[in-house]
């Protein structure tokens, strides 16, 4: 199929511009990490950091960044484990849960169904501050348990939604059929389960995973400070000072996780698609 | 501040219901420091043991995290005490971390904060709550450094924390003093405005050109401060406003106030967004030094008395700005202190943190790297010493040493700061119609404990 040649002008003017949407907001971010000074009404920044790098006594815009002193290696860590953690257990959790809510019929389901979304409806600080109390008592704060279990709350709902509505578009009878066929419990799960099942189970993880890496307030609330993660560690930079070259550079490693994690799961969503298609 | 309330409701519900937890060998340890039982190596030892000190300060200067780790770690480590540098976001979170700790009935040798680098309100918290660790300044071997002598007026500085008596209970840090910065690609030195009527003089002539930042934050809370100062009717400048409002009474602060308000009410079209019919404040020191920085404002102020210095090494002012002296008479100058919390985890280690930050060698190092002005008192120094204090400080620009020194005044009492924050918001921002002597006495019910 030649889809690039068939493409109309005014499909290809809203890409562009579509491109344009996504990236833009990018730009200035860069400029600014690698600026030493820039303000209007300059276009371009007056002094770049290299040229300054030399005069100044300490790390200067991304030598802070790269360096130890800005801990950003450490909350990288500290967010990628975190949001690890979070997506292997809120998928354990939801995968059974959204079986049943999609093949069962219970009293009460849709009480059920309700009461599994109410985290998207009660703010994330009224969660966080009462939590923060209850985890002080018992121990959890400033704990990664702590952390894992608060990011457990806004990410189920999301993934229970997503997972009931793959499992109600798999229709029971592949399984019924693989069995018949003289496969066991498991080789069904395994062979014909799971292959249907995946595409939509790395969306739900990739979407939790994001969701958890941005998690600001329950992360600063539970973490206490000691326990720090690139929002919270970005929050610190700019909440007293301005959107300096350091800060730049640290939102703009903020967003690798995520776009490291699009990349790698576009690639397997493509090729599970496909598989199944066949 | 709606969070902060609603935390600490949430904290004092949970008190109640909770057994006290407490460290006996911390409890003792306490004791017997604050008995004056202890020699500073038993606390050594003491602190050995601990194995480590959880210090909590705001973490949003990059110089300041560098010297931090660079500097302060090692040599913590040396004295076998690692330092866990928790960068937070406001002061005000270790604190509440603090009343969140007791709440739930950590007390010492088990909460989770033992350091804090504080002034002001912060202090005042924890000190009306009974969650400070107890007077331990004077105790430390570095108290060599400061002036505790209360005849020397110099000494008020670490005797009083915005009015409110240290009573030993936190030892200075740094110094603090509001300093304005002008750009002279915009403001040449012949205009310089060196009071407040030169100041509504030059906007005047340049109407929009200048900004304070938005009470109730404490950089705006302190503009009006010095405001009140200049215009005191009785032209006793600062020294009014030392006393407690208990002391002072609303009605006498209304007439000491009447005069500065009616000034601000007064330049307020002249302000940023004035011209334009909408006054701007900005919200913090971040967006005021962004309107610097654009040139959308000729003047900006702040505490930082090397700012100026610092800012034009890291970019974030432009090499044209210099400093001013502004207001004359009535530049406030402050100090900033670590405080011990009740519920130390590590008491005899955060002892050691507070001596060693009080010392000639931390307290040049930081003076040299990161800009902060001392906390220990010069004059109390060896002068090998005082001279190396003084080679480690940031270069003046436009402005000597001597000037911004003999333009000083003190900060307003903690209590007088809420009811004057109260009466701007209701007289300035709501624009009230009700008289102003009505006004404060309002704000002054309303905050009656």
């Amino acid at each position: 199929m030649a889809r690039s040649k068939s493409l109309p002008t005014a499909a290809r003017f809203y890409l562009v511009l579509m491109g344009l949407f996504l990236v833009g907001p990018f730009v200035p971010l860069v400029i600014q990490s690698f600026a030493f000074q820039w303000d209007w009404p300059n276009l371009l920044p007056s002094e770049w950091w290299f040229t300054a790098r030399d005069r100044a006594r300490l790390p200067l815009g991304w030598d802070y960044v790269l360096s130890p002193y800005s801990r950003l290696g450490e909350a990288v860590v500290n967010t990628v484990v975190i949001g690890g953690a979070t997506t292997l257990i809120c998928l354990a959790i939801c995968l059974s849960a959204a079986r049943v809510l999609a093949r069962e019929q219970f009293a009460g389901k849709r009480a059920v169904e309700f009461y599994l979304s109410l985290p998207l409806i009660v703010p994330e600080a009224a969660v966080g501050l009462a939590l923060s109390v209850i985890f002080v008592r018992v121990g959890l704060a400033g704990s990664y348990a702590g952390i894992i279990i608060a990011h457990l709350i806004p990410t189920i709902p999301y993934m229970v939604r997503l997972l009931t509505a793959v499992y109600q578009g798999l229709d029971p009878g592949f399984e019924e059929q693989a069995r018949v066929l003289g496969a066991n419990r498991l080789q069904a799960l395994r062979l014909v389960t799971m292959p249907m099942l995946l595409p939509g189970i790395l969306a739900g993880c990739l979407f939790t995973f994001l969701v958890s890496t941005n998690l600001f307030l329950l992360t600063f609330l539970l973490g206490q400070g000691k326990i720090i993660t690139v929002p919270t560690l970005l929050f610190a930079k700019i909440a007293g000072g301005s959107l300096d070259a350091s800060a730049a550079g640290i939102a703009l490693v903020a967003t690798l996780p995520g776009i490291a994690l699009l990349l790698v799961s576009e690639r397997l969503l493509d090729g599970r698609i496909g598989m199944v298609a066949r | 501040m709606l969070l902060r309330r609603h935390f600490l409701f949430v904290a004092s519900l949970l008190a109640s219901t909770t057994a006290v937890m407490a460290d006996e060998a911390a409890a003792g340890f306490r004791a017997q420091f604050l008995a004056g039982n202890l020699s500073w190596d038993d606390v050594l030892t003491q602190a050995r043991s601990e194995g480590a000190v959880q210090f909590f300060y705001w973490g949003g200067d990059d110089n300041l995290n560098v010297w931090m780790d660079s500097v302060v770690a090692p040599a913590m480590a040396a004295l076998g005490v690692t330092l866990v540098a928790n960068r937070i976001t406001a002061t005000k979170d270790a604190v509440d971390l603090v009343i969140a700790d007791a709440a739930a009935g950590r007390t010492i040798g088990d909460g989770s904060v033992d350091a804090i680098w504080l002034n002001g309100e912060n202090f005042y918290t924890l000190k009306q709550q009974d969650l400070l660790f107890g007077s331990f300044a004077r105790a430390l071997p570095n108290a060599v450094n400061f002036e505790w002598e209360a005849a020397d007026a110099r000494s008020q500085l670490n005797l009083r924390d915005f009015g409110t008596l240290t009573d030993g209970a936190e030892v200075p840090w740094s110094g603090e003093q509001y300093v304005c910065a002008a750009n002279r690609a915009q403001l040449p030195v012949a205009q310089t405005p060196h009071t407040f009527e030169d100041l509504r003089a030059y906007l005047e002539a340049n109407p929009g050109k200048f900004a304070y930042i938005k009470p109730p934050h404490y950089l705006g809370n302190t503009f009006v401060q010095q405001v009140l100062y200049a215009f005191n009717p009785d032209g006793t400048g600062a020294e009014p406003f030392q006393q407690a409002i208990a002391d002072l009474g609303a009605a006498e602060l209304a007439r000491l106030v009447a005069p500065g308000f009616a000034y601000l009410k007064q330049i307020e079209p002249l302000l940023l967004g004035g011209p334009q019919g909408a006054v701007r404040y900005p919200e913090d020191a971040a967006a005021a030094e962004g309107l610097f920085r654009n040139s959308e404002i000729h003047i900006n102020c702040g505490f930082g008395l090397y700012a100026v210095a610092t800012k034009r090494a890291n970019g974030s002012y432009p090499q044209t700005a210099e400093e001013i002296i502004f207001p004359a008479g009535n530049m406030i100058k402050n100090k900033n202190y670590l405080a011990i919390p009740a519920n130390a985890p590590n008491p005899a280690a955060a002892l050691v943190l507070a001596n060693y930050m009080s010392s000639v060698d931390a307290q040049v190092t930081k003076l040299d790297l990161v800009g902060y002005p001392a906390g220990i008192d010069p004059w109390t120094l060896e002068l090998a010493d005082a001279a190396a204090l003084a080679a480690a400080a940031p270069a003046h620009f436009g402005v000597t040493q001597d000037e911004l020194d003999a333009n000083i005044a003190p900060d307003t009492n903690a209590s007088l700061v809420d009811v004057i924050e109260a009466t701007w918001l209701e007289y300035i921002e709501r624009g009230s119609r009700l008289p102003l002597e009505e006004i404060v006495a309002n704000a002054v019910a309303k905050l009656a404990p």
